[in-house]
């Protein structure tokens, strides 16, 4: 027990994670030199930075004291937000579902896992902003672009989302309905169902959240709501109306995320 | 009476796991099926009711012959089939009277299944079931609330819904400590005998299986090598069935001397 033998080392150092060093420091040097570059060849105008730099003081001190005068116009921006947020979540998650199923490998055939998968890469391959410059242009400025815009963003996240949950479920509840002769349905409502419900309503409750959030955002290239407001605040230079909603903006999505946090939390 | 002759099961194209199999289970007896991991116990318990596709070979269940189902057909074959897995396999988010009624999904339609309208004789027969094995007080909660051996029951219960003809239970013990794991080999003894059912039993645990089961079923690499009634199986038997397991494992360690004392 208490033998001692000298040939053992005493030294240990964890293998390093790129095994071949003329890799390792190759990698390394050439990621430093890259950025020394692309540092270096950035068109900075330094004389556009000082007079940005005024520019700035001059919107700053015109929103300061925040406007809420015109209160009406904001709450109606928001409850118009509000309506495209709940909107698209709806719509978006009720879509997601069978796409979530399409796409995930464990339950669908090959074709209809590449469907299912291709719907949700070419969701998610544009940026909501993108997206509602598109419905914009497609039908007219106002919330009902917003709402096709945020089904789009929602069905990006939430199906592949959830297809990667349907993948993850204990396949022996599904072999145990197989076994007892149940049909396609009855095994997704008994087997399948159950086990990516918390998920299910964690993800949409998160969906609305960020719609709201998002909401905001391609309001201003069009698509209605707040983001519309705001936009039309900063075109019209009342900057101190501006400051006003970006206050309230921030304050709504503290309090709905807050809500949204303790909701999910409590979904076991 | 289920009727298996020369089945043979291969993954792809690897060496079958199950090599011509030919076995016979009369009405109302329980046979155990033993045999070291790997020797095709479990997919020989899956190709009948079709969880595993056989290769080839026939599987007959009183008369119906289950190898060429599809479809419709295959699903009506598998109420008849009853299956009781290690794993207990139960929907643990649902409550124990829904996973209990799953067992008649096969008969349900949809909408019945979706909104959980049951039959009232579905219901009753559940309670009967249920006060049988002794669960009926835990209908409403939820199946991952239950201990190992409640679920078990309830696994049972799931599968006797089906007014099953036979019923196939896969290492139904395993995961259980050694008390519940006897009083659940117990139950199934029982119920073979009250509900008239042939059950199969696989078994690591060859001591209980020499004390519950009426036939011992010996099985290596894909074989059949030994069957007949507890009693025959005696130490020669155990070596070719376990030829290199040690004596431990296979859950006969009363007659074992310990590897410490053998050391010392």
């Amino acid at each position: 027990m208490s033998t001692t033998t000298s040939s053992v080392p005493d030294t240990w150092r964890k293998p390093p994670m790129i095994a071949n060093p003329v890799l390792r420091y190759g990698l390394l040097i050439a990621v430093a030199l890259y950025i020394g570059w692309a540092v270096f060849m950035l068109p900075i105008d330094w004389n556009r930075v000082a007079q940005g730099m005024t520019r700035a003081a001059r919107i700053f001190n015109g929103a300061f004291p925040p406007s809420f005068e015109r209160s009406g116009l904001l709450i109606d921006g928001f409850l118009e937000s509000l309506k495209i947020a709940i909107l698209a979540t709806v719509g978006g998650v009720l879509l997601s579902i069978p796409i979530a199923f399409m796409a995930a490998r464990n339950l669908a055939p090959r074709p209809i896992f590449l469907l299912g998968r291709g719907l949700i890469i070419v969701a998610r391959s544009f940026h909501p902003v993108i997206v509602a410059i598109i419905f914009v242009k497609a039908v007219g400025f106002g919330p009902f672009a917003g709402v096709l815009t945020l089904i789009v963003y929602s069905i990006g996240f939430v199906a592949k989302m959830l297809a990667e949950r349907i993948e993850e479920i204990d396949w022996g509840q599904v072999e145990a309905m197989r076994a007892v002769g149940a049909g396609y349905f009855p095994t997704l409502i008994y087997a399948v169902f159950p086990q990516i419900m918390p998920r299910q309503i964690g993800l949409s409750i998160y969906q609305l959240d960020s719609n709201l959030r998002a909401s905001a955002v391609v309001g201003i290239v069009g698509a209605g709501g707040i983001g519309s407001t705001l936009a039309n605040a900063f075109g019209r230079y009342d900057y101190d109306f501006a400051l006003a909603i970006t206050i309230v903006i921030v304050a709504v999505i503290l309090v709905s995320e807050a809500i949204s946090g303790q909701i999910r939390k409590r979904i076991w | 009476m289920l009727k298996i002759s020369q089945l043979v099961k291969r993954y792809g194209n690897g060496a079958p796991v199950l090599k011509g199999l030919d076995l016979e289970v009369p009405g109302e007896s329980v046979v155990s099926i033993i045999g070291a991991s790997g020797a095709g116990k479990s997919t020989l318990l899956r190709c009948i009711n079709r969880l595993v596709e056989p290769s080839s070979g026939t599987i007959e269940l009183n008369g119906l012959m289950l190898t060429d189902l599809k479809g419709a057909k295959l699903r009506a074959a598998r109420r008849r089939i009853g299956m009781i897995f290690q794993g207990f396999n139960l929907v643990d988010r649902l409550t124990v009277m829904e996973n209990v009624q799953s067992g008649r999904l096969g008969y349900l339609p949809l909408w019945r299944a979706a909104f959980r309208r049951y039959p009232k004789e579905d219901i009753r027969r559940a309670y009967e079931l249920m006060e049988r094995v002794g669960i009926a007080h835990y209908a409403n909660k939820r199946a991952d609330e239950l201990s190992g051996g409640e679920r078990q029951r309830v696994g049972v219960v799931r599968a006797l819904m089906q007014e099953p003809e036979i019923l196939l239970a896969d290492e139904p013990t395993a995961s259980l400590d050694p008390k519940t794991s006897e009083q659940i080999m117990e139950l199934l003894r029982a119920l073979s005998r009250e509900f008239s059912l042939p059950v199969l039993i696989n078994i690591h645990n060859v001591a209980e299986a020499k004390q519950y089961t009426d036939r011992i079923v010996g099985m290596r690499y894909g074989r059949i090598i030994f069957d007949a009634e507890p009693d025959a199986l005696d130490k020669a038997a155990m070596d070719e069935i376990y030829a290199g397991v040690p004596a431990e494992e296979r859950g006969e360690m009363d007659n074992v001397t310990p590897l410490r004392a053998q050391k010392a």
